[in-house]
């Protein structure tokens, strides 16, 4: 459910998107700054090798997530880092990521890279067996890594571009490309999470447990870095580190 | 997620990945050695000290100026942050000074507050007055920040309040005071202790002074020159993307795609960067302190070097091309545009060699060699060192300076060997 509503907000803010702007509106008695950007914008390289048509929409919304996390999520993530016990926690981590691995295990065939397909079953299998439905990571014990396979990341290697920067509420940096992928890969998680057969609410309160997990395992902070220019660094590297994850 | 988190360590910061010593795979890395790589992996072929993983550390914050004077465009550095650490009962008190363009709670400074707590020492860490938290929290709106004598004033007057806070707010007890700091917080320690001898609010017990830079103005020559965009743009541009595709390709290699600090050695080892592209990642990342830095004083003080002057920044406002005009701002332009210019406003006949001088330890030379309280300790392959300036700090410090052989600059900083020295400095004389 919660997922769903999720998708619902990413279409809504599509629309809005058009509407914002993030072009300086400047003074009448505003000087232009005495350092000069270079004629050739290629020659900046890596900072301006990535476009980002909707910056207005993305900044408001970054400025929205560093507030939810700082007055919901977080106060929610250490209210449940402090009663749950750090096994209970690892435990409901190595769960999620289990459930995860069945998304890995799709996109790695579609993908055509069948050592990793064959590797994440192999962790699948062990782990839900041995490793009760989970709740234990043997298979890393013994050898087989973990490995990362999204449906962004297969769109981006059968050519699809990634598209403009999109900064999605609460989960942060992505790109029209792999927001679309990530509907797929919750309809896979869907499925899976289906055959547990719960029922509303119990799903409902498995989604909740997933987001405070995803969160808690995330060491990231908004603005710890007290640069100014976080979200342009945020940008550079999400859409660099998304090129090394396609090319591999 | 965490891949995310190891490629900001990567690209974010030139100084040592050394996060978390229980992740450590192996005790010792096997990269060859060299001054650049210390200083960017840390020096990792020294054993990591036994210092405690974690300890409680008290996040806190302090107004110093009122939050209206504050730009919006800053509206999360309202206040500005620093952090405590405290013992049980009455211990002595150290502060720690970070670097230029750190913040209180930067890589060093964390493995700095952990040595210190375990030898028993309430830790205050506080931020460079180079960092936009301090620069947007001061009220100091005439000096440019690295003038180390008014710095030191800027600094001495938030240690008096941070101390009356945390006295107040967590009933901190000290029986004596120290300070330290690395890098350029190293100079600022010596020019807090000088002031302190005059105004005596802590009477400091210890001051150390670590991988100082002699002179500000040759340190950042040595820096700006690592990352050279004017002389060939070109070239630096093409190196770090070749270095971004060298690990790109390394980490396509790797079996496993998960980041761990044994796969962020080995990414580095086999990615095989040569010196200069060492120099460049060390430059690059000097360069992004010194972008938020002159951002932050342009938003404060109205300067318009980066941003529009008389132009009220809002918080949803594109700053990309405030960031691309800043890559572009050497150290030296700092010094020769911003620095000398406001020093001139105070006085018309200050020379560039006057202010040179003015920002280095031989303006307080003489206190530095008779103060036995002062200590040092660097390496003799610091980067940021100019040739002769460690055998400068080895005639004025003497027997109370300490040169390692190896670590670059602040490499070996939670190593053992540097570790122990730190016991034996702090132990003599503290009871």
């Amino acid at each position: 459910m919660l997922k769903v509503f999720n998708q619902f907000i990413v279409l809504l803010c599509c629309f809005l998107m058009i509407a914002c702007s993030a072009v300086p509106q400047l003074e009448s008695n505003a000087i232009a700054p005495i350092v000069q950007l270079p004629d050739n914008h290629e020659d900046l390289g890596v900072m301006s090798a990535y476009t980002d048509p909707w910056e207005g929409f993305n900044r408001r919304m970054y400025y929205f997530n560093a507030k939810a996390d700082e007055y919901v999520i977080l106060p929610v993530v250490t209210g449940y880092q402090k009663i749950t016990p750090d096994v209970v926690q690892r435990s409901i981590n190595n769960f999620f990521s289990n459930l995860d691995e069945i998304s890995t295990f799709i996109n790695s065939l579609l993908q055509f890279k069948l050592s990793v397909a064959g590797e994440t079953l192999a962790r699948f299998t062990l782990n839900s067996t041995v490793g009760l439905a989970g709740l234990f990571d043997v298979a890393t014990q013994i050898g087989f890594a973990e490995q990362n396979e999204d449906f962004g990341q297969t769109l981006g290697y059968w050519g699809v571009d990634a598209g403009p920067y999109l900064v999605l509420p609460l989960l942060g940096p992505s790109s029209l490309r792999d927001a679309t992928g990530l509907v797929f890969d919750n309809l896979v998680f869907q499925q899976a999470v289906d055959e547990l057969g719960l029922d509303t609410d119990e799903e409902l309160l498995m989604s909740v447990i997933d987001g405070i997990d995803a969160r808690a395992s995330l060491p990231f902070r908004y603005y710890a870095s007290g640069s100014a220019f976080e979200y342009e660094h945020l940008k550079l590297l999400y859409k660099k580190y998304r090129e090394i994850q396609v090319a591999r | 997620m965490r891949l995310l988190s190891a490629l900001l360590i990567i690209f974010l910061s030139a100084c040592s990945i050394q996060q978390d010593e229980a992740a450590l795979v192996k005790p010792v890395c096997d990269l060859s050695y060299s001054r650049y790589q210390a200083t960017v992996t840390g020096y990792c072929q020294e054993v990591a000290a036994d210092i405690p993983e974690s300890v409680a550390v008290i996040n806190k914050q302090i107004t110093i100026k009122p939050l209206k004077d504050i730009p919006d465009v800053f509206w999360f550095n309202k206040k500005m942050k620093y952090s405590l650490i405290k013992q049980e009962t009455t211990a002595p008190l150290i502060f720690i000074i970070a670097g230029t363009g750190a913040s209180y709670e930067s890589a060093k400074m964390l493995s700095l507050q952990k040595s210190f707590y375990q030898q028993g020492y309430h830790v205050i860490s506080l931020s460079s007055p180079t960092f936009a938290n301090f620069i947007v929290n001061s009220t100091n709106t005439t000096y440019m920040p690295g003038d180390l004598a008014h710095d030191a004033e800027d600094l001495y007057h938030v240690m008096n309040l941070v101390w009356a806070q945390v006295q107040a707010q967590d009933g901190v007890e000290a029986s004596s005071f120290s300070i330290t700091g690395y890098s350029l917080g190293g100079a600022h320690s010596a020019f807090i202790a000088l002031l302190d001898e005059e105004q005596q609010a802590f009477n400091f017990e210890k001051v150390l002074l670590i991988n100082p830079p002699v002179s500000l103005y040759n340190s950042v020559t040595i820096l700006d020159k690592y990352f050279d965009l004017r002389a060939n743009r070109q070239a630096a541009v093409a190196m770090f993307d070749e270095i971004i595709e060298r690990f790109s390709y390394q980490y396509s290699m790797q079996e496993s795609s998960t980041f761990d600090q044994g796969s962020i050695f080995s990414l580095f080892k086999n990615a095989n960067l040569t010196e200069a592209e060492l120099k460049l990642l060390i430059g690059a990342s000097f360069r992004m302190s010194s972008s938020d830095m002159i951002f932050a004083l342009d938003a404060s003080f109205n300067t318009g070097a980066i941003t529009y002057k008389h132009h009220v920044i809002d918080k949803f406002e594109s700053l990309t091309h405030s960031m691309q005009r800043a890559s572009d701002v050497t150290f030296g332009d700092y010094f020769d545009r911003a620095m000398l210019p406001r020093a001139q406003r105070q006085d018309p006949t200050t020379t560039k060699a006057d202010l040179i001088y003015r920002y280095s330890l031989h303006a307080i030379e003489d206190y530095l060699k008779t103060s036995k309280k002062i200590y040092l300790v660097t390496n003799q392959d610091d980067i940021i060192l100019k040739a002769g300036e460690v055998e400068y700090l080895q005639s004025i410090f003497a027997e109370r300076g300490k040169i390692f052989p190896r670590g670059g600059h602040c490499g070996n900083i939670d190593r053992v060997s540097f570790v122990e020295h730190l016991q034996t400095i702090f132990s003599r004389g503290v009871n």
